[in-house]
């Protein structure tokens, strides 16, 4: 059976790479054949190129970004399902929280980044607190959703055998939440590198916005371009180990 | 009241006295397990149980039937500890008056559903009151897989439930039920959503093990047949709210055959029985339509 799990997704993956080949190859012609300007669209093979010429600053650029990414998803994961368990075990709590957090997630997080950018300043610390208010509301109210999915009677059995409050949370309601838990962390992942390089646009010392930003400003599309696709691998790899840690502990769906 | 101390009185051995301290004081081995008396329960305007009687004495298998909604799971939950009766009700557990609550932890109890955790295997849910209760995994584990043969699932003790037909899922969580050891069981229809091949087989196979480990149940069924063929009395329960109506001891032979359901005394029983079920059912249908 793993053996057939494992052919089937590499297929897939040959077929992934299949389909980015075959892009790649349309773009190129596009953009040689048209002879388009690069502010339009330049050719992959310069773009190709430019990261290599560039490699240097944009694996600068790129670690930036995904320690502020990463260090905010974490702490935006952790401070969403804590506060999520607290809201379950305290019900008076929830009628008032739960209304504003989805108030407040219903606004795009980026409205908060001047201020964010004002109160913790243009260094790393903006970006990474930006990140974790990205993240935590997601994160909060997919907890609260899988925490709710508990079955009543499920907590009655176990209750049968004797469990406190604790035990059922451990026990059964956080397992029972985790496939909805995991599923808005992998939602976030990308998430969190998004909020990441817009709020690095708005203001930073370093990282992949504050490069594609610049390269703008210096008219350097290819450099832009090449920011771009250093985004778009660390947003994928980041996609992919929360997926793979999905598919990994939540085997039973 | 009458018909549940008739047949207490009668297990005495004194039939004759009618009070029912002294046939407690007399009957010492035959002192009920657990005991209800006057318990009602009522949820805002509906009564779900009124007056209810009943007394259960250790090693007897226990099948209650009745209309559907007459408080079959209300006393269920009142005897699994999940539920408080209304105040002026009478719950001794071996001769001490309790409190539904204290009977939380002290029943094993076996929901409808078999209610297994998906990201548990086999042996883990049939473990898991004994975890709840503090036994180290490696031990519960030991416990758990020599007991698993018996229940019919060696060798599948690291399969999921979502790998389990129905039948073996019901047995995981019977097992589940059988490793928490308790004086009672309480079994809430626990064959009800299977075919009914599988279920004479579970039926048939509870027995064996309810002989073999010597344990008190009581079993709630919609299925007459399966109450008369397990239970050493049936209760039948009034509709809403719930008394019982009628309770019938089974003095049919054990070990039982399946084809015990063709004899003639099984028959007549299933006629006294169906009669005083159809009668409720009839007052909770006509109440429903009113």
């Amino acid at each position: 059976m793993s053996a057939s799990v494992s052919s089937d997704s590499l297929r897939q993956f040959s077929r992934g790479i299949a389909g980015a080949l075959l892009v790649a190859a349309v773009w190129e012609l596009c953009a040689r054949g048209l002879d388009l300007p690069a502010y339009v669209l330049p050719s992959v093979s310069s773009i190709l190129a430019g990261l290599a010429s560039d490699a240097g600053s944009l694996l600068a650029a790129a670690r930036f970004t995904a320690a502020e990414s990463f260090t905010g998803y974490a702490i935006g994961c952790l401070a969403g399902m804590t506060a999520a368990v607290l809201v379950t075990m305290i019900p008076s709590a929830r009628s008032v929280v739960v209304p504003l957090a989805t108030a407040i997630n219903s606004v795009p997080v980026v409205a908060y980044s001047p201020l964010v950018l004002l109160w913790f300043g243009i260094g790393m610390a903006s970006k990474i607190v930006m990140v974790a208010i990205a993240v935590s509301f997601t994160i909060f109210l997919s907890t609260i959703a899988g925490l709710d999915r508990v079955d009543r009677k499920s907590v009655d059995l176990i209750r049968s055998f004797g469990a406190d409050r604790f035990t059922v949370l451990w026990r059964l309601r956080l397992p029972t939440a985790l496939p909805l838990v995991i599923a808005g962390m992998r939602v976030s992942t990308v998430r969190s590198v998004i909020v990441a390089i817009v709020t690095e646009m708005l203001g930073a010392y370093g990282g992949l916005g504050w490069v594609i930003y610049q390269a703008v400003l210096q008219v350097d599309f290819v450099k832009v371009w090449a920011a771009i696709i250093v985004a778009s691998a660390i947003s994928l790899a980041f996609f992919g180990a929360i997926s793979f840690v999905e598919r990994r502990y939540v085997f039973w769906r | 009241m009458t018909l549940v101390d008739r047949d207490f009185q009668g297990a005495a051995g004194d039939a004759g006295t009618k009070d029912l301290a002294s046939v407690q004081d007399t009957a010492g081995a035959e002192r009920p397990l657990i005991e209800l008396r006057q318990v009602s329960k009522t949820f805002g305007t509906v009564k779900a149980l009124q007056d209810l009687e009943v007394s259960i004495r250790p090693g007897e298998l226990v099948t209650v039937v009745g209309p559907s909604g007459c408080g079959k799971s209300t006393l269920f939950n009142i005897l699994a500890g999940l539920e408080e009766p209304d105040p002026g009700n009478i719950l001794r557990l071996k001769g001490v008056s309790s409190a539904a609550s204290d009977l939380l932890g002290k029943v094993s109890f076996m929901p409808q559903r078999d209610l297994l955790l998906p990201w548990r295997n086999v042996i883990d849910n049939a473990i898991l009151a004994l975890e709840i209760e503090g036994m180290p995994r490696a031990e519960a584990r030991k416990l758990a897989m020599d007991m698993l043969p018996e229940f019919g699932l060696a060798g599948f003790e690291a399969q999921y439930p979502n790998q389990l037909s129905g039948g073996m899922r019901q047995r995981v969580a019977l097992m589940r039920t059988f490793l928490f050891k308790r004086d009672l069981m309480l079994l809430d229809e626990p064959f009800g959503a299977l075919d009914a091949l599988t279920r004479t087989m579970m039926q048939r196979w509870l027995l064996d093990v309810w002989q073999k480990h010597k344990r008190t149940v009581l079993f709630i069924t919609h299925d007459v047949d399966e109450a008369i063929f397990l239970g050493d009395r049936v209760l039948v329960m009034t509709a809403r709210p719930g008394r019982i109506k009628l309770e019938q001891v089974v003095e049919l032979p054990r070990p039982r055959k399946a084809n015990i359901v063709t004899s003639l005394e099984f028959i007549s029983l299933k006629k006294t029985l169906l009669e005083a079920i159809e009668e409720e059912s009839m007052k909770s249908f006509q109440v429903a339509g009113h």
